[in-house]
């Protein structure tokens, strides 16, 4: 084996221009291979860090009857806080809120909201909640996301009017004064919806004490199963990120395989071409004591070590290109705001030695065998015509 | 091309002795080739035995051939037949990589190789670098390396000039003599023919004479 990898080391540098063509295309797959399931995995990570930190922090309980696909559940989604949470809500380890469909009047025009009430000094989600505590006259504190008050063309400091029902059915209106709008990359916190404080939204709906899920800080502590309330972990919470980036991961395979396959083609083609132009050298090998079928192994490591040279390519100017691309990110050419897709327009990509490891070795295996396949013509060489050079 | 057979040799019996510097004479299509190549185990005969260095050539299978090549017999082709992409140097060194000497060993065997052929200027010379005559004194060097009991050169000066012809052959000769290897050739050349000690002509793929010419 050391014997053929010398040799066919010795035969790929000899062969030139040949050689490093087919090295440059095949380093080119393994770098954008790498590069592109970075981004993946980098924007898993962010996705699901976005999402902890904005919209399910460790987990939640959501009332039985909330289904969040479901506007007409929200009406009946509220219950008082079970006493099973009463110490960690006091403790500020966990965070209610309730949800009461609304709508919104911004510039005349009518919009169906959820209203959410949420304590203003809590401590588990980035949104500005603290804001919420401003004293303004004749109107109600509220914070708004980015992508709405663009959707909305409200801007902080307007006067917005906000209409809902009570626990009676009675209809009631407000204005409520945006003191602050903030920007995430979950859109699913953003659209439809305004933030405005627990107590006050609890005081308006007639729903004291009432709230539709409360969300907990620590994903690590074992959680059990309450009466009326349903039990979402971090982990089913997230699950909809890993179904999404699985779909696109499966979308991009096809990509990663034309990759591939141009660049086994073009190793293919030499190594038919290899076989057919070089058959007076498979004579002599076998003529100087090679068996035929270690001549198909001198070429079939002749054609995976292409695989292994572009590795090392790969390295040369993939390593400060990847590099520097987890630094600086790429930035989506398109506003990821119309996507509705928990997607930061700039993604910094994630590597993992099992990442390399694996596309290193995904890549070695497929040229071998693209390697092997035409190497067994020379299984079937008579060495003396070999010799002459005169197989067709 | 029909799927007819053909017989390319016919009740040939011949005995071939250590240190012989003999050859197969004859046109194109009489068999010598054939023969070289059977001795050579590239080729089995179809009827028949043909013993190399104690080995029933029909009897070996390809690891048996193979070894027998490797440790014993050193090849001459008409063209050659060198490593293009690889060094003189590494071309010679070839065999011996098979054999697994070690580094210094191989380096002391390639530098003598290289010596008897007078090629050791030309080590780090590529074969397309190289005139017909140094090409054919590589490949000599490359026979020769591991001291092989047989040499088998099939047309070894067919595409030399006279000079070259010569100059190759008394190489040979004196590798033939000095190291008493045995060299079996397949020519039709009048100046390989001068050369040879035993000279065997074919005819249509039987021996119409064997004379020996001089005795080694």
């Amino acid at each position: 084996m050391r014997l053929a990898i010398k040799l066919a080391f010795r035969n790929l540098i000899g062969a030139g221009l040949r050689t490093w063509l087919n090295v440059i295309v095949l380093s080119f797959s393994y770098v954008v291979i790498i590069w592109m399931n970075g981004v993946m995995i980098g924007w898993e990570e962010q996705a699901k860090h976005d999402m902890t930190n904005w919209q399910i922090g460790g987990g939640q309980y959501w009332h039985q009857s909330y289904d969040p696909y479901d506007p007409f559940t929200i009406t009946d989604s509220h219950a008082p806080i079970p006493k099973e949470f009463e110490n960690e809500v006091a403790r500020a380890d966990m965070e209610p809120i309730l949800i009461v469909q609304g709508t919104i009047y911004p510039e005349g025009r009518m919009q169906s909201i959820a209203i959410k009430g949420i304590n203003p000094n809590q401590n588990i989600f980035s949104q500005p909640t603290h804001k919420l505590d401003t004293v303004i006259d004749g109107a109600i504190p509220a914070v708004i996301g980015a992508m709405m008050a663009k959707n909305m063309n409200i801007k902080k400091g307007d006067y917005v009017t906000v209409r809902w029902r009570d626990s009676n059915g009675t209809f009631d209106a407000t204005d409520v004064f945006i003191v602050d709008i903030f920007a995430s990359n979950v859109p699913a916190i953003e659209q439809g919806q305004i933030y405005i404080a627990l107590d006050k939204l609890q005081e308006i709906s007639l729903l004291q004490d009432h709230v539709t899920m409360l969300t907990f800080k620590d994903s690590e502590i074992e959680r059990s199963q309450v009466e009326g309330w349903t039990l979402k972990t971090r982990d089913i919470l997230t699950k909809s990120v890993d179904d999404l980036i699985k779909t696109k991961s499966t979308g991009l395979s096809i990509f990663y395989f034309i990759l591939i396959l141009l660049a086994m083609l073009a190793i293919f083609d030499t190594m038919v071409l290899s076989i057919f132009r070089r058959q007076k050298e498979i004579g002599t090998y076998i003529a100087l004591g090679y068996t035929r079928k270690e001549v198909v192994g001198l070429f079939t490591v002749e054609g995976a070590m292409y695989s292994i040279l572009a590795a090392l390519v790969g390295a040369a100017y993939g390593l400060p290109f990847l590099g520097w691309q987890a630094k600086v990110g790429w930035t989506m050419p398109i506003d990821v705001s119309e996507l509705g897709m928990a997607i930061a327009q700039t993604l910094y990509p994630v590597y993992s030695i099992g990442l390399v490891m694996s596309t290193i070795l995904i890549v070695v295996l497929t040229t071998t065998v693209v390697s092997y396949w035409p190497s067994r013509k020379i299984a079937k060489m008579n060495p003396t015509e070999a010799l002459r050079g005169k197989i067709q | 091309m029909g799927k007819g057979e053909f017989t390319a040799l016919k009740g040939i019996d011949l005995a071939f002795g250590k240190g012989e510097f003999a050859g197969l004479i004859g046109p194109s299509g009489s068999g010598k080739t054939t023969l070289l190549n059977i001795v050579g185990s590239l080729d089995v005969p179809s009827d028949g035995e043909a013993l190399v260095l104690g080995n029933s050539i029909g009897k070996l299978n390809a690891k048996q051939a193979a070894k027998l090549r490797k440790e014993n017999l050193g090849f001459i082709f008409q063209s050659y037949n060198l490593l293009q992409v690889h060094t003189v140097y590494e071309n010679v060194e070839f065999p011996l990589l098979l054999l697994n000497l070690s580094t210094s060993e191989r380096k002391k065997m390639v530098t003598d190789a290289l010596e008897w052929v007078g090629l050791t200027d030309k080590v780090k010379s590529k074969p397309p670098q190289l005139s017909g005559g140094e090409c054919q004194r590589v490949a000599i060097a490359r026979a020769m390396v591991k001291r092989p009991s047989l040499v088998l050169a099939d047309e070894p000066t067919a595409n030399l000039d006279a000079a070259n012809s010569h100059n190759i052959l008394k190489t040979m000769e004196t590798l033939n003599r000095e190291l008493n290897t045995t060299f079996l050739f397949a020519t039709h050349d009048e100046k390989v023919i001068n050369y040879l000690h035993r000279k065997i002509f074919l005819l249509d793929g039987m021996v119409d004479k064997d004379e020996i010419v001089k005795s080694n």
